[in-house]
């Protein structure tokens, strides 16, 4: 395997569940790997996991996850013969690939020409339209100034939805409803995407009301051969940041699944794509769906796809980096069951999803029948504050979607993080509301669910006072410290500090 | 000991004795026998009357963050005397001031007001970037902004008061 372009020593350039995610495929397929990290992740899982792990810079992102040349020279320095770059940072960046190819490495990704064609979000839309795979309305080239937008705008009608031209991840996406809103958002939008992309353009396309937000996942060899592996329904977003997502799409019967996979199939080929990549499309409530972007990268949501199609993305990205062919057709693609993924950040959702680094102090994740835990985190980890608030993915596979659901409610009342604020709580909610059990779902639908939520619906009121005044009364000291438990227990409780009285 | 327990605006005495990871809890009438083994900054167990119970216990600013199955209780928790005597005095306290803090690390992109400025609430107050994302402060009621100490540009740390209105 991996022969033709042999792979025999892969460097990750990223971070995070997705490296340590790439790193565990590797071992399986019996590769080495070699991580890359900056000063805040000397402690990072992924660090700790891959055969070899060089620093490549400081913690901000662009002096380390995003120094193209550090990290090529890295790869070469190491007699690595392959880098893939995950997802976020350098993954959609064609001056990488590039970077990659020149130095005589293989890039598990597109071509540099397709990723090219796909990045600039308004050259892709122009392509689509040729393809005739309808597109929503909006301006065909990156607005300049905000006089320009203003008119874009007024044009389209409000409201209006402002993308970044360099896009994906929400980052740079601001939706805006009047004119009044317009300067401070596209501040904020060219702000964000300038961070993120290096690139601050933006363009305006009208706001769809109430969409879901469906994409398709293909995969294209080196020698010709597209197949799609059905969709993900990835409509749980809070402000363009999907927080749920799962596959099959309750929504798509096999016909649209046919037409939508051969739509982003054409796209695919158009491009002259190869390797995994996703087509997003927005679906109306008549089923009608708009070709959105292409993102040429591995997606965060794909395990949600591993686990309906028994098929392994990292693997098959590898293989044809590699050169192999795809080996099966369209249909021989089959789709068994049904997966939902949950996104764990370290955020608040009770106070306005605020980030919440700091250090895990107590972690317990969830485990049992058809649960997957892809996660850079450990008990004693620090989130650093430098990157996104990513911690874990929970995902579950069950025979259909209500049995997906019921497994997902169980795994997240098992899952337990203690030190940093996660989306864990708000996360249940939406699992246990009946808008989204009966996949009445759409991109509001979470927006519209928040207000309701409370973080304490009183059920478990006097244990919750019980637990406190216990607290305070161990801290105050007065009793004698409690024996160490006679087994380690089921997690390992207390095991960084002992409980003990205070100090006089 | 007996302890006054504050969740929102209602505050229950709740007496505790007990030592070695066993206790009595008495909240009015209802008493129980906890078993707990309780961690500084991680994961409980409790065992109230043989009920199992998990609950994870975190200093915020000045209260505990107990999260019980999925809810999340902000509770505050004084020695009966210092409730007494805070309550007391309480009446003599200022009010009406927003005193506008950092929740987390971070650099302010923005500020987009100043000192003098009246804002409604909702109002937008200043933009701190942090994990990659731009966070929107917006006011919480209407006031006049009577300090601004941050300017674009500057660090700032958990807890540092970034703008007062009153």
């Amino acid at each position: 395997m991996l022969r033709e372009h042999r792979i025999n020593k892969l460097l990750i350039a990223n971070r995070g569940e997705i490296a340590v995610r790439v790193i565990r495929t590797c071992r399986e397929l019996g590769l080495a790997t070699v991580a890359v990290y900056s000063e805040a992740d000397r402690e990072a899982l992924h660090v700790l996991m891959a055969d070899e792990a060089y620093p490549i810079g400081p913690p901000e992102p662009a002096a380390s996850y995003l120094a193209i040349d550090r990290i090529v020279q890295v790869a070469k320095a190491t007699g690595a013969d392959a880098i893939h770059p995950g997802y976020g940072f350098l993954a959609e960046n064609p001056v990488f690939a590039e970077a990659c190819l020149a130095a005589g490495l293989t890039f598990v990704g597109p071509p540099p020409a397709a990723m090219r064609a796909m990045s600039d979000k308004t050259a892709a839309r122009r392509m689509a339209t040729e393809m005739k795979v309808p597109v929503v309305p909006g301006t065909s080239s990156p607005v300049s100034d905000d006089a320009e937008a203003a008119r874009a705008a007024r044009d389209l009608g409000y409201p209006v939805m402002i993308k970044a031209v360099m896009g994906g991840g929400g980052k740079g996406m601001r939706l805006v409803s009047r004119e009044a809103d317009l300067p401070a958002a596209l501040r904020m939008a060219r702000a964000e995407a300038g961070a993120a992309f290096a690139d601050g353009s933006i363009y305006i396309e009208r706001y769809v009301a109430e969409p879901r937000h469906i994409e398709i996942q293909v995969l294209a060899d080196a020698h010709g051969n597209v197949v799609h592996l059905g969709e993900r329904e990835c409509s749980i977003q809070r402000r363009h940041q999907k927080l749920i997502e799962e596959s099959p799409s309750p929504f798509v019967d096999d016909a649209m699944r046919a037409r939508m996979g051969k739509a982003a199939c054409e796209v695919a080929a158009a491009a002259g794509y190869v390797n995994a990549g996703t087509v997003e499309f927005l679906v109306d409530r008549d089923r009608n769906f708009y070709f959105l972007e292409m993102n040429t990268r591995l997606q965060v949501e794909h395990p949600v796809t591993e686990m309906v199609t028994g098929l392994d993305l990292v693997r098959e990205q590898l293989r044809i980096a590699a050169g192999e062919r795809l080996g099966y057709r369209q249909d021989e693609v089959r789709l068994r069951g049904a997966a939902i993924e949950c996104r764990i950040n370290a955020e608040d959702p009770f106070a306005g999803f605020m980030p919440s680094p700091g250090t895990i102090t107590g972690l317990r994740a969830a485990e049992g029948p058809w649960v997957r835990n892809d996660s850079g985190a450990y008990e004693g980890y620090t989130v650093p504050r430098f990157y996104d608030t990513l911690v874990a993915k929970l995902i579950v596979w069950g025979a259909d979607r209500d049995a997906a659901i019921r497994r997902m409610a169980r795994a997240l009342g098992e899952y337990r993080i203690v030190g940093v604020h996660t989306t864990i709580p708000v996360l249940q909610r939406v699992l246990a509301h009946a808008d989204f059990r009966a996949a009445r779902l759409s991109t509001a639908l979470l927006e519209r669910m928040l207000p309701m939520f409370r973080p304490a619906e009183g059920r478990y009121r006097p244990v919750a006072m019980i637990a406190a005044a216990l607290t305070a009364y161990e801290r105050l000291g007065r009793t004698p410290a409690i024996p160490p438990s006679p087994s380690p227990g089921p997690w390992r409780l207390g095991a960084r500090r002992g409980w003990g009285p205070r100090r006089p | 000991m007996k302890f006054a327990v504050t969740i929102g605006d209602s505050t229950e005495m709740i007496e505790v004795s007990g030592a070695g990871g066993r206790f009595r809890v008495t909240i009015g009438e209802q008493v129980w026998d906890v078993d707990a083994r309780l961690t500084p900054q991680g994961i409980s167990s409790l065992l109230i009357d043989g009920s199992s119970y998990v609950a994870d216990v975190k200093d915020e600013d000045g209260f505990f963050r107990v999260d019980v199955q999925g809810e999340s209780y902000d509770i505050r928790v004084e020695e009966e005397t210092r409730h007494i005597i805070r309550t007391r005095g309480r009446a003599a306290g200022g009010h009406g001031s927003q005193i506008v803090k950092a929740p987390m690390p971070g650099k302010v992109s923005h500020v987009s007001v100043r000192a003098g400025d009246t804002v409604n609430a909702g109002d937008p107050l200043l933009v701190i970037e942090a994990m990659k994302m731009e966070n929107e402060f917006k006011a919480r009621a209407a006031g006049t902004i009577t300090q601004v100490r941050v300017a674009a540009g500057q660090t700032v740390n958990p807890g540092d008061v970034l703008l007062i209105i009153e």
